[in-house]
């Protein structure tokens, strides 16, 4: 399932704070610089609850993402699971 | 070093007036030595200058000096660099502010070649200059300014550790003017090696099989490894 690596700057951390405590969402503590967003199923996120304007919003997962992205449109992504190598 | 002794050994030959041999484009760097093996830190103090050529003298000298108000702080005209073929021109440079200077190529008698045509295209826009400002209030006095100057600017756009506005100079050249929002940590240095060392490692593959690296996803793929790794070594 997927995993994703969120650098620890401020700019990325709305993607951290909007995971605790989501159903289905592990938010590890932070690790030389990384926070590491695990979930079940798909990963998604909405650009305007993560309060990203676009620029931002489309290297969000600069930090390292292990799955596949389904869909990324301008204010929802979706991220599934994937055996594609790393 | 002392100046007197720079000038001992400057020879009369000039890098604007031999056969350009120091150039080193297109060298193999693997071959090169590191700065590492030697031992030698060397530092810099900032932006001097930047130049381009232009072929709108009065526009360009217009545009920043009356337009924008960037202080017209030197001018250099001569008769090429004493290189047989090399048209007579004018260098111009304008204060930035804090040490920078943007500055100007004339070429005089020559005609815009159409492959320094402006063109509105991201590849084209790639090369541009952004000045940076103290605080917010200055970047929106830069966007309000500049707007009731008459100039067509961009909205402020958000990126990572700075925001910016986007402007076009009469020679097509972007201009930014941007706001660090925070300082940059060391994560994002060490980020940025492990960023650069997936893309380097996907570029070596596709390099390798005749092929190309195709989305940023492989990368973000080959990035998550490389944390994993970077993690486990504690």
């Amino acid at each position: 399932m997927p995993r994703l690596y969120v650098v620890d700057v401020p700019e990325f951390r709305p993607l951290v704070e909007t995971s605790r405590g989501r159903d289905g969402y592990r938010v590890s503590d932070t690790r030389k610089g990384y926070w590491l967003i695990e979930t079940d199923g798909p990963m998604t996120f909405e650009r305007k609850t993560l309060g990203m304007k676009p620029a931002l919003w489309y290297g969000m997962f600069t930090g390292g993402l292990d799955g596949e992205v389904a869909d990324w449109g301008r204010d929802t992504v979706t991220v599934i699971g994937t055996n594609r190598p790393l | 070093m002392t100046a007197d002794l720079i000038h001992k050994k400057a020879r009369q030959e000039t890098a604007f007036s031999t056969n350009r041999a120091y150039r080193t484009d297109g060298i193999d760097v693997a071959a090169l030595k590191p700065a590492a093996d030697d031992g030698v830190r060397l530092r810099l103090h900032g932006v001097d200058h930047t130049a381009r050529p232009t072929w709108k003298l009065r526009e360009t000298v217009t545009f920043y000096r009356d337009i924008l108000g960037l202080p017209l702080i030197h001018t250099i005209s001569a008769r090429g660099w004493g290189q047989p073929g090399h048209p007579d021109f004018l260098h111009f440079f304008f204060d930035a502010g804090n040490g920078a200077t943007i500055a100007f190529f004339y070429y005089i008698g020559t005609e815009r070649p159409e492959k320094y045509l402006s063109e509105d295209h991201y590849f084209y826009a790639a090369t541009h200059t952004a000045w940076g400002v103290e605080n917010r209030q200055e970047l929106e006095r830069w966007k309000e300014t500049l707007e009731a100057r008459g100039i067509a600017v961009s909205p402020y756009t958000q990126h990572e550790g700075i925001e910016s506005i986007y402007f076009l100079d009469p020679n097509g050249y972007p201009l930014e003017v941007t706001l660090r929002l925070r300082d940059v940590e060391r994560i994002d240095g060490q980020d940025a090696e492990l960023t650069l060392r997936a893309a380097i490692d996907l570029e070596d593959a596709a390099r390798a099989s005749g092929t190309r690296m195709t989305d940023i996803d492989a990368v973000w793929r080959r990035k998550a490894a490389l944390v994993d790794a970077w993690l486990e070594d504690a």
